[in-house]
């Protein structure tokens, strides 16, 4: 109750007294003026004097009010009159009336102290709403701001992934040169020794046409070769956007070993392949994927340079994983990775090799997490190491 | 003596290459096999002719230098016309250190292979000649007894009779005798000619 009184009201405790006293002032006057019309309605007049003194001032002012109007009852209206003395005959009527003004100071106050704490927790509460609407407003707004920020940030990393991959890719095209050389070199070998041949067949004394045309046929398939190594290369150095199309995972099996086949018979190295047919193409950059498979594939030739006491042979394989995904892998009976080695393979700048720049297993798997897969190593025990992908697959239509 | 009619082997993994070279060389009327690696030539039974070899020197399995040193292990001598992508220096040295006949880029000029096969196929002609030739005087040469190798020696040294018998302790006579029956068995036709023969037997014997 205390408490409550500190703040019953934000008036200032001489205002609130001072109207206690006025307001008892008044009842007396009015008491006094119609005295006489009406009997003793002083009683009423006090009553309203407290109640008003406790509502508007609060506790202390309500009992100053219940004293004052006490006193002045019984100097002016209890007999005899203009005196504080108290005859018995009027003491239950005075002590009601005392005990009335208590009760209802009391309870106004009381009252006025539920009210006011209510009000209190009202806006104790509004504040704390509007606060925290504030903090809310802020978080968001900062919320949105980072969202489009990251946004602004993917949107660079994709190019700048993408163009990675793409260098990552030119790079790896460069230290296949010699084989790209030899892919077209080779086709064009059989072009002319084929035209030469037609020639020769043409120019004789009875022309052999059937030779003649046998020959032109094959110089005609050489350059369609020639011209398809060509097509191969270019769609691996263009600067496409990543595109997301169904690709059949075996054709871009075919055609990075294609690409890396020449650098495979430099090293002696046999690749074997054990691609599972009807396999449901997954959606994808064909490009891409071809340069991660490319990728696995001259890492496992190198891997198996130093390899003297057994054939070098690098397997590939293509089968289900489930019913949902495809799983690539490549084997090679190489040196193996060590545990060390291994947990840093993935690790951007990490190579082993003198000439590496330890960028194609980072890229290659973060383009096969761009598709939704999962690209990982594993030691095949003394003897090399496994590279596995999952992709997964294409909605609906098989192969 | 007739010789059969000279054959070209063509060995190289891609099948366009090969049957085009095959063509090629069918075109101008040469006997040609085509074989798909170093392998398959080496399993295949080859006829008895006047014979050049088209190797690519990059095949999967056993490379052209491969097949080359087994050859030569196996003295198989067979004129090589080697075909290479990207005729580096060192590999063609060692190849043309090893015996190679010629040693072309691909894409060969059509010409050029033409040519070289001519070329390989005369000298590897050349060579059987001289090997029967060589096995023939070989062959008098063995029937010679031992004495009249021992005047055969003296006589190809320049000796006169009259020296070769003091040599060997008998008359002149006798050296004359000899020296008929080494003319004789070796058809010689003369002084000049059994020398030559002699010198033949030499060079090949130091080849060896």
């Amino acid at each position: 109750m205390r408490n409550a009184h500190a703040t019953a009201s934000n008036l200032h405790p001489l205002i609130r007294y001072g109207l206690a006293l006025v307001l008892v002032a008044a009842a007396l006057t009015l008491s006094l003026i119609l005295q006489v019309p009406f009997g003793n309605p002083f009683w009423f007049f006090f009553a309203i004097a407290v109640i008003a003194s406790t509502w508007y001032g609060g506790w202390g002012p309500g009992w100053l009010a219940v004293g004052i109007s006490t006193l002045l009852v019984l100097y002016y209206f209890i007999p005899p009159n203009h005196s504080f003395q108290l005859n018995l005959r009027d003491v239950p009527f005075f002590v009601t009336f005392v005990l009335c003004q208590t009760i209802a100071n009391w309870l106004i106050s009381w009252r006025r102290e539920t009210e006011d704490s209510l009000r209190r927790a009202r806006d104790e509460l509004e504040d704390k709403v509007a606060e925290r609407t504030a903090q809310l407003k802020n978080t968001n707004q900062a919320l949105v701001d980072q969202i489009a920020e990251q946004k602004r940030t993917e949107e660079a990393l994709q190019v700048a992934r993408t163009e990675l991959a793409r260098v990552a890719r030119i790079t790896t095209i460069g230290g296949l040169t010699a084989s790209i050389a030899h892919e077209v070199n080779q086709p064009l070998a059989a072009v002319i020794a084929n035209a030469d041949a037609c020639v020769v067949w043409l120019s004789h004394q009875t022309p052999n046409l059937a030779e003649a045309r046998a020959a032109a046929e094959r110089a005609i398939q050489g350059a369609t070769r020639a011209s398809d190594v060509i097509v191969r290369i270019r769609s691996l150095i263009s600067k496409a956007a990543p595109e997301r199309a169904p690709v059949r995972i075996n054709e871009a099996i075919d055609d990075a070993a294609a690409l890396a086949s020449d650098q495979a018979l430099k090293s002696n190295v046999v690749v074997a392949m054990e691609l599972a047919s009807n396999l449901p193409f997954v959606l994808g950059d064909r490009v891409q994927l071809q340069q991660v498979i490319l990728n696995l594939l001259t890492n496992g030739i190198e891997a198996m340079s130093g390899v003297e006491d057994r054939p070098r042979r690098l397997l590939v394989r293509s089968e289900m994983q489930g019913a949902r995904q495809i799983r690539v892998s490549v084997q090679d009976c190489g040196v193996g990775v060590n545990a060390q080695t291994m947990a840093r393979l993935f690790e951007p700048f990490f190579t082993t090799r003198p000439k590496g720049i330890g960028m194609g297993l980072p890229i290659s798997r973060s383009i096969i997490e761009a598709h939704g897969g999962k690209l990982w190593a594993e030691s095949d025990g003394e003897h090399g190491s496994i590279f596995q992908l999952i992709l997964p697959v294409g909605d609906g239509t098989e192969q | 003596m007739k010789e059969p009619a000279p054959i070209v082997f063509v060995i190289d993994d891609d099948r366009m290459v090969r049957e085009g070279i095959q063509s090629l060389i069918r075109s101008v009327g040469l006997r040609v096999e085509t074989f798909a690696s170093a392998q398959d030539f080496l399993a295949a039974k080859r006829p008895d002719a006047p014979a050049c070899l088209v190797l690519d020197v990059r095949m999967p399995g056993l490379s052209g230098l491969d097949l080359q040193h087994k050859l030569s292990e196996e003295k198989l001598s067979i004129p090589i016309i080697f075909i290479t992508g990207h005729g580096d220096i060192p590999m063609s040295v060692r190849a043309m250190k090893d015996g190679a006949h010629e040693f072309l880029t691909k894409p060969v000029r059509g010409q050029d292979l033409l040519d070289a096969v001519q070329k390989a196929i005369a000298s590897d002609t050349a060579v059987r000649k001289e090997r029967v030739e060589l096995s023939e005087i070989r062959a008098r040469f063995d029937s010679l007894t031992p004495r009249e190798k021992e005047v055969l020696v003296l006589v190809v040294a320049g000796l006169l009779n009259k020296q070769i018998a003091d040599r060997l302790g008998t008359s002149e006579l006798t050296v004359k005798t000899h020296r008929a029956h080494v003319m004789e068995k070796t058809q010689a036709d003369s002084l000049a000619h059994l020398v030559r023969m002699s010198e033949q037997l030499k060079t090949a014997a130091l080849r060896k």
